[in-house]
């Protein structure tokens, strides 16, 4: 966005390049080097670990325990912690005196990363002194954790399988709430918001139980639990997104409809020309957000009593540590959460930052 | 269309008034309006903030429904529940102080858009005509500009030509002048002198006093939701009637 408002500027005035040349003629040798060194102790701490404890072997526990409490890691660990505070050190005592910004923002870095190295180094030492053993053999123990990644991957489509699925029903539910929603009479309104309401009103773990449990019960219908999952989510998601979508098109300012009615367009081509091409642009990030909340929650199917195919990702780990009190099923399902949610959220942040500076100018939608 | 007989038309007045009453709420806007606009007139509205002029102008093409009284346009009853106001709309164009330009569109597609979908009009057709509407403002070269890349002066010119691409009978302006920097007034306000000499007849809401003297046909001053003059504009700045009236125009002038 900067960029394009640079380009856009007036001919001729040349915009001052900042490149890597640029950035090191602006550094001097003092300040990059504490960077360095502020760089090198974190990074000594983080792969030096990883490294050490690869080489030895993640399996069996007792390879990893050997890794964890060998003089090798302690010597890497120490070395790392005396970097860190020599780039401390020289990094806070020097930043004020650096010649320019880049040079002074170069020692504050190295201070920082020093400073974090330090403290992360000490930790894993302190760890490594204590009972490596009992520590690893709780969260650590992935031996078990392994022989169950074809559950887990199912596990992960199902995951995916009930967020999309719910998100794309209900999206489509919350559109037609919302229509409601918006309406001026207020007997159009009031059934949706009660709907709604309803729904935001109650927790989702009580739908999912109410839905995936009662109802079949009561209705005597039997069908996949995870349909009756699916069917929670979607009702659920609907009356978010109706929500998210009625607050979108209400936050378009009261000019626009009336600019279009102005012009003799009906309610229904103001809606679809003016208000709706507007609106889209602030409802897409409040919507992937409920994705992403959406697809931690399909975990709440745990109270369904799921049999061995129907376990999401959570239910997975769930299930192990119930066997087998090794909670490093957890870390693994959480490590599985984290791949599928932080590109997501990454995205979420950028298509956000994009609508938000770029309503002007962007065609399409 | 309308029960009522389009008896005024085309001689009658190009848009009346009758009786016309407005409340938000408690808050009482319009306390009885009675005009009538004859073809080719340019009536400038004058008055105090709060005094009501806007919601008269909006009540001219119900934008906002009056809460009682009757709004006739070429003879046909707006206020009548079973009138087409979509179909009246077309032939009222109507310019904001905010312009209200669709920013997701260039100015080109504003003013097509309503030409495509209302009008029904060919692609080609709309864009010659946008293209036309653009010229007579001077904006020609702006056509594929977006609007948030246009100072306000040329954001209101390209509003005025998206009102006037409907080839309206009627223009309603509500302050559009309001908004801009000084400097950019002036093309404003001459694109809308220029529609003046052509022969448009026109509502104008204004603090703009000279341009009101040189164009306006009528000056209506309003106050507390009555019209409490009406008078060709020479001879109100002359003499005002009213004391208002007088205090008004000692602040403004
Ligand atoms: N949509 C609305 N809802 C409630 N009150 C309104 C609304 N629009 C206008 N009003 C009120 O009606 C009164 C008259 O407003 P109006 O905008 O017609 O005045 P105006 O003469 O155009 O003033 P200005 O010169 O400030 O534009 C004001 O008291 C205003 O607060
Ligand atoms: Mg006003």
């Amino acid at each position: 966005m900067v960029e394009t408002e640079i380009r856009t500027g007036t001919a001729g005035e040349t915009r001052p390049r900042r490149d890597l040349a640029w950035l090191l003629q602006q550094s001097t040798a003092p300040a990059l080097a504490t960077a360095a060194v502020g760089a090198a102790s974190l990074a000594v701490v983080i792969v030096g670990t990883l490294v050490r404890v690869s080489l030895g072997g993640w399996v069996p526990l007792r390879d990893e325990v050997a890794a964890l409490t060998s003089s090798g890691l302690r010597a890497l660990l120490v070395a790392a912690i005396v970097l860190g505070v020599a780039a401390s050190a020289a990094g806070w005592s020097t930043y004020r005196r650096m010649p320019t910004r880049t040079s002074r923002e170069e020692a504050v870095a190295g201070a920082v990363l020093g400073l974090q190295g330090v403290i992360l180094g000490a930790l894993i030492l302190v760890f490594s002194y204590g009972n490596v053993e009992r520590i690893a053999a709780n969260y650590l123990r992935w031996s078990e954790v392994t022989d169950q990644v074809g559950a887990f991957l199912n596990g992960a489509k199902i995951t995916l399988l009930l967020a999309i699925g719910g998100e794309f029903l209900g999206v489509i539910l919350g559109v037609i709430l919302a229509i409601f929603l918006i309406s001026k009479r207020a007997t159009v309104r009031a059934p949706a918001r009660a709907y709604v309401n309803l729904f935001r009103g109650t927790p989702l773990l009580l739908q999912i139980a109410f839905i995936g449990l009662a109802l079949p019960l009561g209705f005597n219908v039997h069908a996949n639990v995870l349909l009756f999952a699916l069917v929670a989510f979607t009702l659920n998601t609907g009356a978010y997104s109706a929500e998210v979508f009625r607050a979108g098109i209400q936050s378009i300012e009261r000019g626009q409809m009336e600019a279009a009615r102005g012009l003799g367009m009906t309610y229904l081509q103001a809606m679809r020309y003016a208000i709706i091409p507007q609106a889209v642009r602030r409802i897409i990030p409040p919507l992937m957000n409920e994705f992403v909340i959406l697809i931690k929650d399909t975990s709440l199917i745990v109270v369904l009593g799921l049999t061995a195919g129907q376990r999401d990702l959570f239910n997975v780990g769930y299930q192990g540590y119930g066997n087998s009190f090794n909670a490093t099923f957890y870390i693994f399902a959480g490590l599985g959460y984290l791949i599928v949610t932080l590109p997501l959220i990454r995205l979420v942040n950028w298509v956000e930052k994009r609508m938000r500076s770029g309503l002007v100018g962007v065609t399409g939608l | 269309m309308t029960a009522v007989p389009a008896a005024d038309v085309p001689l009658g007045p190009l848009i009346r008034l009758e009786g016309l009453h407005k409340w938000f709420g408690d808050n009482h806007v319009l306390r009885g309006i009675d005009l009538e606009v004859q073809r080719g007139s340019v009536v400038v509205v004058i008055g105090p903030s709060g005094s009501g002029k806007s919601t008269l102008l909006r009540c001219m093409n119900l934008l906002e429904e009056p809460t009682e009284g009757r709004v006739f346009f070429e003879g046909v009853e707006l206020t009548d529940v079973r009138t087409d106001l979509n179909r009246v709309r077309r032939r009222i164009g109507i310019v904001f102080q905010a312009f209200n330009l669709f920013p997701h569109m260039t100015a080109k597609q504003n003013i097509t858009i309503a030409l495509r979908k209302v009008l029904k009009m060919e692609r080609e057709e709309a864009e010659r005509r946008a293209l036309d509407e653009l010229r007579r403002v001077g904006l020609e070269g702006k056509a594929d500009s977006y609007p948030g890349r246009l100072s306000g002066g040329q954001q209101q010119r390209v509003a005025i030509a998206r009102a006037l691409a409907l080839r309206p009978h009627l223009m309603l302006f509500d302050e559009v002048t309001s908004a801009l920097d000084p400097e950019l007034v002036k093309e404003v306000l001459d694109a809308m002198r220029a529609l003046a000499e052509q022969g448009m007849t026109m509502v104008v809401v204004t603090h703009e006093m000279a341009f009101a003297r040189e164009v306006g046909t009528r000056l209506l001053f309003m106050d507390n939701g009555r019209i409490l003059e009406d008078a060709p504009p020479r001879e109100l700045f002359a003499a005002p009637r009213d004391e208002r009236t007088k205090s008004f125009l000692a602040h403004v002038l």
